[in-house]
């Protein structure tokens, strides 16, 4: 229930006031039906991706491009008059800096992960787990530690759902460790990294719409992260020992050590470094950079990877120049067919691409919507029937942000596109920005993984289902149905029960009049 | 802010309206207008800000509290300056 203060019919009329007194200016862009058709190439958008994730389960960033950028095109016909004004629009919304920081921070924390999934951590993780020696009753809760630690280090709770279901799950299901309780507890692990990881996606985007510093962002919300995940911990640890898992032989071992090597790691120092160095007020990109060159001079130095699983051209093999060069390092000879550029750090920044072009084309979505004066209607309408007190604002956010993200499956194009709302709901109030990032993280990367629709939950399944045809002890009894799953995601609901009761108490609140946050100062 | 203070921040239950001392310099957003006059809440807080220019609404300012009444929790402040805008 929303939570009333005690002067809060006065406070409502108040705000209505300040409603009807804000932002009188016109929309510098007409459409035909109403400033409300300017919502148009989102709302299209919008639909596109309920279709193609939530009805029909594609977790396809590309394809969501398509949506986008037919929304835009269709928008266009229902602009009264000139074209220009709608089309500089595009370009206006796609040079902002909200944008731009984005798209920098991605590609760097692509490479770093990338690098340090290439120099074993996984199996440095593995190998930390069989030396540990748990059981599978205790398997669970360590799974949930170990995916955890992984997500904030390599920053994709995507990429980790897949590294944990295709090693980790497999060996759990051999101790005895129940399936359904092991990938709500690698889901749980997702969710922790993706709303804490600096290099994180989610993180990023929560920090920089909401001109708050990263590193900033990340200390402020710890206590809502550790709270959830202590508690979501006890449950993994009583849950894993009331319920068992199905009965094999002892193959366990073998699978875990086959894949396991302490030396992997060595690169939790990488991520301390990047972590550090990022909460103590550096910059993003020089905070990741110094957690890279740790990265590759560990990779170099202990063996964990060489200079072309790192980097390297694949020139053709018949070119002379190539022939003769090919003493490269990072230079190999390729047929025609395999001509190119790889190694981690290509192939880390190149897996964002797709989300970079869907961001550059949400926000030119969002600026039309601004220039439209569709944004400026939903927000009079949320200010002045919904978010009329800072507890009724708070709540507004916590569940606007669940509403946008059981729709939006993939999590990072959900938290763009509610992120404008967030910031001037929040604004309103003065509550400062490391508050309102936190709010806006913690149900994104929450949801992403709880839904059994959501692009994190459907990768983790996508492995698991293929499972049958890599072991011959797995049988299809063992694959984990989504529809199952989702209540087993303790860290993920926690997490926005937590956010609820911060809500309504004031848990962790904070205005603008108490701290300003560090990007603000810095500008 | 220290490492160790920027995790410790934050760790307590946070009132909806929050009080300001007289002659306190702040940093906050002018959220509307009430009667003509720039108005800045903080939470369910009202600060008015007199002698603010109307183009300061929805930007960032610097003010110092002039005035504060506990028990309706609104005050007034004095303007000093525009030091940023919006996020979006």
């Amino acid at each position: 229930m929303v939570g009333e203060t005690p002067d809060s019919d006065a406070v409502d009329a108040e705000l209505r006031t300040d409603v009807e007194n804000a932002d009188t200016a016109g929309p510098d862009i007409r459409f035909r039906g109403g400033r409300w058709v300017s919502a148009l190439p989102l709302a299209f958008f919008v639909v596109w991706a309920i279709f193609q994730s939530g009805v029909l389960r594609i977790s396809d960033t590309t394809g969501l491009v398509g949506g986008m950028l037919i929304g835009l095109i269709l928008g266009l016909f229902l602009v009264k008059g000139s074209w220009k004004t709608y089309a500089d629009t595009i370009f206006e919304g796609m040079t902002r800096q909200v944008a731009a920081t984005a798209v920098v921070a991605w590609l760097w924390a692509g490479m770093f992960a990338e690098t340090i999934q290439t120099g074993g951590f996984v199996s440095g993780l593995v190998w930390a787990a069989n030396a540990a020696d748990i059981g599978a009753g205790l398997f669970p809760a360590a799974t949930f530690i170990l995916a955890g630690l992984l997500t904030t280090g390599i920053g994709t709770g995507y990429g980790a759902t897949v590294a944990f279901s295709s090693l980790f799950f497999p060996a759990g299901v051999l101790l005895g460790a129940n399936p359904v309780l092991l990938f709500g507890a690698i889901l749980s692990g997702a969710v922790f990294g993706d709303n804490l990881a600096p290099v994180s996606d989610t993180t990023i985007v929560s920090a920089v719409t909401q001109d708050a510093d990263i590193g900033g962002v990340v200390a402020s919300r710890f206590k809502y992260a550790i709270v959830a995940a202590v508690l979501a911990f006890a449950a993994y640890v009583i849950a894993g020992l009331s319920m068992s898992g199905p009965e094999i032989s002892g193959q366990a071992r073998e699978v875990l050590i086959q894949n396991s090597d302490p030396v992997g790691l060595v690169h939790l120092v990488s991520m301390l470094v990047v972590i550090g160095t990022a909460v103590a007020g550096r910059h993003i990109v020089e905070a990741i950079s110094w957690g890279l060159v740790v990265a590759v001079g560990f990779n170099l130095a202990l063996g964990l990877a060489s200079v072309s699983e790192m980097l390297v051209f694949r020139a053709p093999q018949d070119l002379g120049v190539a022939q003769s060069l090919s003493w490269l390092p990072f230079l190999e000879l390729a047929s025609t067919d395999s001509v190119g550029i790889g190694g981690s750090i290509i192939t880390g920044a190149q897996g964002f691409f797709p989300l970079i072009v869907l961001v550059l084309l949400i926000v030119a979505g969002a600026q039309i919507m601004i220039r439209g004066g569709g944004f400026q209607a939903i927000l009079e309408w949320l200010l002045s029937s919904v978010a009329t007190s800072v507890r009724r604002s708070e709540l507004a956010m916590v569940l606007g942000t669940a509403l946008v993200n059981a729709m939006i499956t993939i999590n990072t194009a959900a938290e763009i596109a509610i992120a404008p709302y967030i910031a001037r709901l929040g604004e309103r109030f003065n509550i400062n920005g490391y508050r309102r990032a936190n709010i806006l993280d913690a149900n994104t990367s929450a949801l992403g993984y709880i839904f059994p629709w959501s692009g994190g939950l459907l990768v983790g399944f996508a492995v698991i289902e293929s499972l049958p045809n890599q072991f011959e002890w797995f049988t299809e009894s063992m694959v984990v149905n989504p529809i199952d799953v989702f209540p087993f995601v303790f860290h993920g609901w926690l997490l926005v029960g937590v956010f609820i009761l911060a809500a309504l108490t004031g848990f962790g609140r904070e205005y603008t009049t108490d701290r300003t946050v560090e990007e603000v100062e810095r500008v | 802010m220290s490492f160790v203070s920027k995790y410790l921040t934050g760790w307590s239950f946070r009132t909806t309206t929050p009080s300001f001392e007289e002659g306190q310099e702040v940093s906050l957003f002018v959220t509307g207008t009430r009667g003509g006059t720039p108005v800045a809440r903080v939470g369910d807080t009202v600060l008015r800000l007199s002698n603010a220019p109307p183009e300061a609404v929805d930007s960032r300012v610097r003010a110092r509290v002039t005035a504060f009444d506990e028990t309706d929790h609104t005050g007034e402040a004095e303007y000093i300056e525009t030091v940023g805008e919006s996020a979006f």
